[in-house]
């Protein structure tokens, strides 16, 4: 049994957070701190003329002034890699391709000054057509937003951007041998992360020649390794700190330009500079989620088992590549993950267009993707006569099983999780009931649907791996040295459970020192869904080394072995005795008898031990992840018929994500993405119209509210091997569980009215054409 | 932009001594006329548990008491809130021993990233005082302009509920 492992244990950042004392990059104050304000191109395409500074540098109060001449020749991007190269200036260079692409950045003594110098900066723009529709893009006679593209396509398309393709199967056979085929087109809008904590950055350069760095991140160490090659200084002269992060969910793991200009303004002046972007800004020009279309054709037979899939995605991932090459080659993953598909042809296209840089956002494609997959199995299943549940488990995945790219899926719960939530709900009399209610005339309609997706569980992208330092100071209190950056999941919480419980300690002994580039190793970062499972395991081998070394000095002591010993309220028990020694004398012991060794324990971890590299995201080939969370989530909806309003009651969700190792945290992560899904299914939408952002604000983006707060279940499923050995490894948690329900709220809707959307979101407008199409004003 | 309308203004702008009572304890300011409760709150008496989450209005981050009331303090003046009893997130754990509500968003799991949380607690200390036997939708209504991207303020509202049972 566990003492702590599995216990709803309280985030051990709570009270720093409540109190107000816990400093995000925001709130960091150093003494002669210069404002930065940052100029963006008022064009969505045109060729940089002339920049003239000249006026701005000499205005009372400003202390530097920067263009892209002064950020050589560097390019950065979310990839780098040979099929990839890094297609983005940190400052814009000749051209500008999105309206308030940064042009120059100013650092003045306040924020008046740095926006009159801002109004000094002279530019000539010379305007270039501009195209901001992806198919419009993609036509040989568009404008060419970048000069260069994909290096092996061959079809005649324009401003590819990046291009992922995956067949495998006899998919001809498949179709030709179908009961039914169907083919949807099936559309999702553009959605953004709306993190509260805007983006923010101090630098300071100080006189050694090291640069210090706060920035709202997602990791620390990859910003250090993006900054320090965009300002070509070795990583050791940039220490990057940490600061409590306010919200992230995928958008800020990119290098931002308004990071670069932060640093080199504080080496430009030699003070420290802070950057923080206003909320319009954040709306307007900084990377949100992608768009993205998929045509997604059918092949199944008479029973609803899938034979073949043919798919498409396309996606516009904005003025540069961004994540979007990385979008499309997910796209293929989420595809492929939970139900057995015995033939696919797949295709990418990420394609340029003159609108803002596009980033990940919880889920990176699998809500789109299964959005569309979900929907068409209900659609598949109504042909069929074969209800909702049935279709799924039938298709589902069962553990054992091999993925298309080599991954085992060495255990997984996906028909438990369909079977339980299922139960739980009493699916099929409500499915059933509210089928026939489409037909009767209540103003108020009932709908229950479900959706299934499953996510990997870290892959590798830099920085692959983590490490992680646990020492114990002389009084039997430990400290562990983790590069992990909290940024609201609960990671420093859940790492610091996994040392208590190796050592038998409680929480409050343990201090956890995090996320300093200098003094922490080495981190994977929160973000592609690693780091509970690649540094929860370094950490937890840091552990289980400094308990050995812990019970071999005690061992000495009772003239004993290490395994004759056990650890109990900060003291070493000899077994089944009652002789024992406080851990300090322990620690005494082996200072004094190994020439001053404390007790330090190093722990390292890296998923896909074998793999050299990542998989490709040209052809989705290479192994990806050791494990996979599957899940099954349903949601209760009610639609108004008369406004066409969609209200989200109820959701459960039935998840096997390995073994919860903090059931509080995992319960918040599910809330938190059942709610950013109800927001995407309903009501969020990023307005755009020729590169202007339409809805920059909380009015006019709305995001779901307390008052839409929805009631929200959980059935855990552990499967025999978890409950057997697993109980440390855990598998993903943070954001696969936008999918399933997201479709599970589209599939509510059709459910209660019989309107299919094949467009998100779900808008009153959109479900109302439906429900009262008479009524249009 | 929020300084758009500010941009030029710097030699014309009055300024004025005023004193507000913050957290109990009382401070005279050389303000501008111009600058807001939450700039003089996070930038002169560094109380920077007051977050600013949008600057206009819509966030509900930069929540603080006036005079008991949940007010925004990014749309309320400085020199409009002189002479008034304010209490930000840093005054209500009297004596360093969190408030129960405090206490209730900790150990109910109600805080994620936290940059809502003083601005939320407010909210709900505000709500609470006025009506210690708030019902569920009376809650939500009172959270209404406090936006939570983490929770889906599933916990939030059970850490209120909490704290509610527990007084009323």
């Amino acid at each position: 049994m566990t003492r702590l492992i599995g216990k709803r244990i309280p985030r051990i950042d709570g009270t720093v957070k409540v109190t107000g004392e816990a400093k995000y990059t925001v709130d960091i104050q150093l003494p002669g701190m210069l404002c930065a304000k940052v100029l963006r191109s008022p064009l969505p395409h045109a060729r940089i003329v002339h920049i003239d500074t000249s006026r701005a540098e000499k205005m009372a109060g400003v202390k530097a002034v920067i263009t892209g001449r002064d950020a050589w020749d560097v390019r950065h991007g979310f990839v780098e890699t040979p099929r990839y190269p890094a297609d983005q200036y940190v400052l814009a260079n000749d051209r500008v391709r999105y309206l308030g692409e940064e042009v120059a950045a100013v650092a003045a003594v306040d924020e008046d000054a740095a926006l009159a110098a801002l109004d000094a900066i002279d530019v000539v723009y010379e305007e270039l057509p501009a195209v901001f529709d992806l198919f419009e893009a993609m036509k040989q006679d568009a404008p060419e937003v970048h000069p260069v593209q994909v290096p092996d396509l061959d079809e005649p398309y324009k401003n590819i951007g990046g291009m992922c393709a995956n067949s495998f199967g006899d998919v001809g056979e498949a179709f030709r041998s179908a009961y039914l085929v169907r083919k949807d087109r099936f559309e999702s809008q553009l959605r953004t992360h709306c993190y509260l904590e805007p983006q923010a950055t101090v630098a300071h350069y100080d006189s050694t020649g090291m640069l210090h760095v706060w920035t709202s991140s997602m990791g620390t160490f990859r910003k250090r390794m993006h900054l320090a090659r965009a300002l070509k200084m070795p990583e050791s002269r940039v220490r990057v700190h940490k600061s409590w992060v306010g919200g992230a969910f995928g958008g800020k793991i990119d290098l931002f330009s308004h990071e670069f200009c932060t640093a080199l303004l504080s080496m430009k002046t030699g003070r420290p500079v802070r950057f923080v972007a206003e909320r319009d800004e954040i709306f307007s020009y900084f990377r949100h989620s992608q768009p993205m279309v998929i045509d997604l054709e059918t092949a199944v037979d008479r029973q609803g088992r899938l034979l073949g899939q043919r798919a498409r995605c396309y996606n516009s991932c904005g003025a540069y590549r961004g994540s979007g090459v990385v979008f499309i080659f997910l796209a293929w993953g989420f595809l492929v993950g939970p139900y057995r598909i015995p033939a696919l042809d797949y295709a990418g296209y990420s394609v340029y267009t003159n609108s803002p840089v596009r980033a990940p956002q919880r889920g990176h494609g699998a809500p789109k993707v299964r959005f569309a997959v979900e929907s068409q199995m209900d659609m598949i299943a109504e042909e069929l006569g074969i209800d909702p549940i049935e279709i799924r488990m039938r298709n589902a995945r069962q553990k054992g099983e091999v993925l298309p790219n080599g991954d085992s899926i060495r255990n997984a719960g996906l028909t438990e999780c369909i079977a339980e939530a299922a139960r739980a709900t009493d699916f099929q009399r409500k499915y059933s009931e509210n089928t026939r209610g489409q037909n009767e005339k209540s103003t108020v309609k009932k709908g229950i649907g479900m959706g299934v997706s499953s996510y990997f569980t870290g892959t590798l992208i830099y920085p692959n791996n983590s490490a992680a330092i646990v020492l114990f100071n002389d009084d039997g209190t430990l400290k562990l040295l983790t590069g992990a950056l909290d940024i609201g999941q609960g990671a420093e919480t859940v790492l610091c459970q996994i040392v208590a419980e190796e050592l038998g300690v409680d929480m409050q002994d343990i201090r956890v020192v995090a996320a300093d580039t200098e003094t922490t190793p080495v981190d994977i970062g929160s973000w592609i869904s690693g780091l509970t499972y690649v540094t929860g395991n370094a950490v937890k081998k840091a552990a289980q080394e400094v308990k050995k070394m812990l019970l071999l000095s005690a061992a000495k002591e009772f003239e004993a072995g290490p395994e004759d010993c056990e650890l109990r309220d900060r003291r070493i028990y000899l077994k089944e005795t009652d002789k024992s020694i406080s851990f300090e004398r322990a620690i005494a012991r082996h200072i004094r008898e190994n020439g001053g060794d404390p007790i330090i324990g190093r722990g390292n971890f890296r998923g896909l031990k074998d793999a050299a590299i990542g998989p490709s995201l040209k052809n989705a080939k290479g192994a990806w992840s050791d494990s996979y969370a599957f899940d099954a989530q349903v949601a209760e909806v009610e639609v108004d018929m008369r406004t066409g309003k969609v209200t989200v009651v109820r959701a459960l969700t039935a998840h096997d994500c390995g073994f919860p190792l903090n059931p509080l945290l995992v319960e918040g992560q599910i809330d938190g993405q059942v709610s950013m899904a109800a927001g995407q299914a309903t009501v969020e939408d990023v307005i755009m119209k020729n590169g202007v952002t339409l809805n920059p604000s909380f009015l006019d983006y709305k995001v779901p509210l307390a008052t839409e707060m929805i009631e929200s279940s959980y059935i855990d499923i552990i499967t025999e091997q978890y409950e057997r050995e697993g109980r440390f490894i855990t598998k993903e948690v943070g954001e696969g569980y936008v999918s399933g329900i997201l479709a599970a709220i589209t599939n509510a809707v059709a459910n209660a009215v019989g309107f299919r959307a094949k467009k998100l979101p779900l808008n009153v407008d959109s479900v109302k054409s439906f429900t009262n199409p008479g009524d249009s004003e | 932009m929020k300084g758009d309308a500010v941009k030029g203004e710097r030699k014309q702008a009055t300024r004025r001594v005023i004193t507000l009572v913050v957290n109990e304890e009382e401070h005279a300011l050389m303000v501008e006329d111009r600058e807001t409760l939450l700039d003089v709150l996070r930038d002169k008496l560094f109380l920077t548990g007051t977050k600013e989450g949008c600057g206009t209005g819509e966030c509900g981050a930069c929540t603080v008491l006036v005079d008991g009331q949940a007010i925004l303090a990014c749309l309320m003046l400085a020199i409009n809130a002189s002479g008034k009893k304010i209490t930000t997130i840093e005054g209500l754990a009297a004596g360093g021993k969190l408030s129960p509500l405090q206490h209730a968003f900790v150990e109910q799991g109600a805080v994620q990233c936290g940059f809502c949380s003083p601005g939320m607690i407010l909210s709900a200390t505000a709500l609470l005082s006025k009506n210690p036997s708030a019902t569920r939708e009376e809650i939500q209504k009172a959270l209404e302009g406090n936006i939570c991207r983490c929770t889906g303020y599933n916990k939030i509202i059970e850490a209120i509920e909490k704290v509610r049972d527990k007084i009323s």
